[in-house]
């Protein structure tokens, strides 16, 4: 009963909820970045084994953030994170070119997943800090983004350790995506 | 007869001298003269242990380490003895569960399903080849003069008994993993985690927790495959071979009993076996109760070896050396089917009880699950889903997949009771994500996992219990019940004989099976610190009578039913008393309970642990002692129906003149047990107005009071019935002092 009244209350006075898939390839800094928004805090990970999953709350919105471990032998999961999912927050090392190739074709095959077609995408492109780290530019060059049409897509760089870059982030979803009212009880 | 050695002088409790908790016999049973009781047939028999020291079946069968690579993910790292077949990279992964990452340890235990090659044989001693003088030298049993009729029969039953179940295929691998975190800056992402799992046939699994904690600390030290080996070699090497074999009758028994010292004597037996097999001379076959019998204390010294008595037969103490530390064990010593591990029922019952009894909450209807309408009592939802064979998850975010994996189990035993089968086989104790391919193939299963995207895809489950929550969730996909010709029919006669018998809704329309009012009882005896083992025997019963429930429901519906054997037989009136299946206080309670249990029942037919259960009831019916008459439906006759005195009395003949050797005694304690007032309503006939039938009953329960598990029931009875037994016995004497007298060739001839 209590929590039907807070539904309706919700759907009048728009507090919104927004489930976001956090991926990314190993030691991308997903992980640093969940709990930088979620505790405001740099605190010291390690390789998640499986996911994490946090709820953030920025200007009214609740985020539902998953974030899913990025070994490759574990990329294969990641699709069964998909259902539901209204924005994908792709993480990448904007130091690492060695591995952005690697990148792009997993960012690729998720988005193109049909699962995934009303999804909003939005890449950080981390670590920043680190001397002759990628541009957005260059981030969307390498990555091929242009090529995808038919998705509403953003590169913010971010630090994960300082939180630059990460509301700014979650703000652009907000502002994004197609508010739906909560999806509970679904 | 010669062989039969009495041993009433070290039954007597007090000759043990221990301070144990044991119930002593109030009434020695040398008190009365032994007539006519006959002696308990199994006492010739040379016990045989569970585990024997010659078998060459390992107690645990592989060793594996795996870890999480930093850029690779979960690897296996180091099997031993040898690379278990399968997929490698799986197990690995179920061995790394999910969010290990935020804690220091977890366990988790999965099952494997891994054929044994046809090594099933080793049981089947075929005589022959035996290694004289060998510590388990089984003489066999065709050779040995001394062999009764009866024990054959025995030794066929227990040949029998160990091969039911066994048309599910080989045992289940049984893995207990540990998992753990280490922090470590020094290492490329500031962290170890590694984890160590041991395999074993043994569904006492859980006993093996402390050395895996150990080894693998041990391994963090030295990661190599040789402190996988150490860890084998002492596994291994742990010593059940004084843990004596019971039959299924005994199993049952010492699991519905409290008392510390039940079937003692069988643990006496395997020491002195042991002790004469260590000396190399044949058992002696003199001295009954010579001075060295009256010395068995709870220690031995013989040979340097130790040899000490449980001090609680339901487990046997041993220890297994690692490392130079020797690790206590306690191993069960009856194991019911489908309880693996150490889990709790109370523990499972009140996650569930608690928030329903608070708040409820309506469940969506579905007629297998809800039987008593939206509100209807989780567990008893549980238990529903379980029988019908649903998808059952369960779910615990954030917290160790070691919870989740004892709820799994907990959950399996539940809806077994230790007689249903079919569970476990189909249980994933923990799973994660990695495996719901394979996972949505099976259908029915249990699973346990930790991760919440399970909960938004409810096309993957039937029915979700949400551990931290205390909440279960019906599926918006799940399949309706079908209508099946059983329902219709069943419906159609009810509202036809419903105005016959009166509204069937008489007693208490919201509970017309009586399901709340068990709960009820249930969560006032968890209150009231009854223990685990109460609550086990409670689901028991409520599995017991379910199934019984079933077998008349198919007579009705379909005329005849698989789920009971030798209806024909039991009806045929043998021994003077006829009728079978279960009793109940009359005709209106037995429409309203069979009507509230039918789309439970309907829904329970054709699935897995409905098959398998008439497989065991037909092995059963082929096992066990008494089958002529249904002691079960004549001893529920005494306990819920009004009976005439010539009812009764042909009940308590019947018994007496069934009910003879140790194994037809084993099988009326059975249906007596403590939580069940015991011998009580058997005891009943000691005041029967007839005088016939108290006599008889006296001799029954003589016989029963000599039996070695008999003698619990016989000493936990009351004292109003123990002197009416005394003065029967009493005036039998004098009766037969008299006859003597009259007669003094006939003491000669005895």
């Amino acid at each position: 009963m209590g929590g039907q009244i807070s539904k309706m209350m919700n759907k009048i006075f728009g507090s919104k909820e927004m489930r976001l898939l956090m991926l990314g390839l190993d030691a991308a800094g997903k992980t640093t970045i969940l709990y930088k928004l979620k505790l405001n805090q740099d605190v010291t990970t390690i390789p998640t084994v499986g996911f994490n999953v946090e709820t953030v709350t920025y200007k009214n919105v609740k985020f539902n953030v998953w974030d899913v471990g990025g070994q490759d032998k574990i990329r294969p999961l990641w699709r069964h994170y998909f259902s539901g999912t209204q924005g994908l927050i792709f993480v990448i090392d904007s130091s690492d070119r060695d591995r952005i190739d690697e990148a792009r074709q997993e960012l690729h095959r998720i988005i193109s997943d049909r699962e995934m077609k009303e999804a909003l995408l939005l890449v950080f492109a981390n670590k920043r800090d680190i001397k002759g780290a990628m541009d957005p530019e260059e981030v969307k060059q390498r990555l091929q983004l242009e090529k995808l049409r038919d998705h509403t897509w953003f590169v913010e760089p971010s630090c994960a350790i300082t939180g630059e870059g990460l509301f700014e982030g979650l703000g652009w979803l907000s502002e994004h995506v197609k508010l739906q009212a909560a999806r509970q009880g679904k | 007869m010669s062989e039969w050695r009495p041993r009433t002088s070290s039954r007597n409790p007090s000759t043990r001298g221990s301070g144990r908790s044991s119930k002593p016999s109030s009434t020695p049973s040398s008190v009365f003269g032994n007539h006519f009781a006959r002696p308990p047939v199994a006492r010739t028999r040379k016990l045989r242990s569970q585990y024997p020291l010659d078998s060459d079946e390992p107690h645990v069968e592989y060793i594996l380490v795996a870890s999480f690579h930093v850029d690779k993910g979960p690897i296996m790292e180091h099997q031993y003895p040898a690379p278990i077949s399968g997929d490698e990279h799986m197990l690995a992964e179920l061995m790394l569960p999910d969010q290990a990452h935020v804690r220091k340890q977890d366990w988790t235990i999965f099952f494997l399903h891994k054929d044994n090659g046809g090594e099933d044989e080793k049981d089947d001693y075929s005589g022959g080849k035996q290694t004289a003088g060998g510590e388990e030298d089984h003489p066999s049993i065709e050779q040995d003069p001394d062999v009764t009729e009866e024990e054959r029969k025995e030794e066929e039953r227990q040949k029998l008994e160990d091969a039911m179940g066994g048309s599910e295929g080989p045992p289940l691998i049984y893995v207990l993993n540990l998992v753990n975190t280490k922090q470590d800056p020094t290492v490329k992402r500031g962290a170890v985690v590694k984890a160590m799992a041991i395999c074993t046939r043994h569904s006492f699994l859980h006993i093996y927790k402390p050395l895996l904690l150990l080894a693998l600390d041990e391994y963090f030290k030295s990661p190599r495959l040789e402190t996988l080996a150490s860890l084998y070699d002492a596994v291994n090497s742990m010593d059940l071979s004084l843990m004596p074999r019971l039959s299924l009758l005994e199993r049952i028994i010492l699991q519905a009993s409290d008392s510390k010292d039940m079937f003692i004597e069988k643990f006496e037996q395997m020491i002195q076996q042991r002790m004469a097999g260590e000396s190399k001379s044949p058992l002696p076959p003199s001295s009954p109760d010579s001075p060295s019998k009256s010395t068995t204390d709870l220690t031995r010294m013989v040979g340097g070896h130790r040899y000490t008595l449980p001090r609680d037969t339901h487990e046997y103490e041993t220890r297994v050396i690692y490392n130079g530390i020797p690790i206590p064990v306690k191993v069960p010593t009856a194991v019911s089917p489908e309880t693996v591990g150490d889990f709790s029922l109370i523990k499972l019952i009140q996650t569930f009880a608690g928030p329903h009894s608070t708040s409820p909450q309506p469940f969506m209807l579905h007629s297998h699950l809800t039987t008593a309408g939206a509100y209807t009592h989780p567990i008893i939802v549980l238990m529903n889903a379980m029988l019908t064979q649903k998808r059952v998850i369960f779910i615990g975010h954030n917290r160790p997949s070691g919870e989740v994996a004892e709820a799994v189990l907990a959950a399996c035993a539940l809806a077994s009771g230790g007689i249903l089968k079919g569970f476990t086989r189909h249980a994933f104790p923990y799973t994660d994500l990695t495996k719901i391919d394979a996972l949505l193939k099976v259908p029915g299963f249990i699973a346990g996992v930790t991760n919440p995207a399970f909960a938004n895809h409810p096309e993957w489950w039937d029915l979700l219990c949400d551990i931290p929550t205390g909440r279960m969730k019906i599926s918006s996909r799940i399949a309706p019940a079908p209508v099946t010709e059983g329902l219709v029919y069943f419906n159609q006669q009810i509202s036809l004989s419903a105005n016959n018998v009166g509204s069937p809704s008489t007693n208490n329309p919201s509970d017309p099976v009586g399901d709340q009012a068990f709960m009820d009882d249930v969560l006032r005896s968890i209150a009231n610190r009854y223990g685990e083992a109460n609550i086990r025997a409670r689901w028991r019963d409520w599995v017991v009578r379910f199934t019984r429930m079933a077998a008349v429901f198919e007579e009705i519906v379909y005329g005849a039913s698989a789920l009971y054997i030798g209806g024909d037989v039991a009806d045929a009136g043998a021994a003077g008393v006829s009728g079978h299946g279960y009793v109940w206080s009359d005709d209106a309670a037995r429409q309203r309970e069979l009507s509230g249990a039918v789309s439970r029942i309907e829904g329970w037919r054709n699935t897995r642990s409905y098959y398998s259960f008439i497989q065991d009831l037909a092995q059963f019916y082929t096992c066990c002692p008494i089958s002529q008459i249904d002691l079960h439906h004549h001893h529920d006759r005494l306990r819920s129906r009004k009976l005439t005195h010539n009812e009764s009395a042909a009940i308590y003949f019947a018994f007496n003149s069934t009910v003879h050797s140790y194994a037809e005694i084993c099988q009326l304690l059975t249906l007596a047990p403590e939580s069940h007032a015991g011998l009580f309503y058997l005891s009943l006939g000691l005041f029967h107005p007839e005088g016939e039938v108290r006599v008889k009953t006296a001799e029954l329960l003589e016989r029963i009071m000599e039996h070695d598990a008999g003698r619990h029931f016989w000493a936990s009875l009351s004292r109003f019935a123990k002197l009416a037994f005394l003065r029967i016995r009493k005036s039998r004497e004098a009766a037969e002092r008299k006859r003597v007298e009259s007669n003094p060739g006939f003491a000669m001839r005895s």
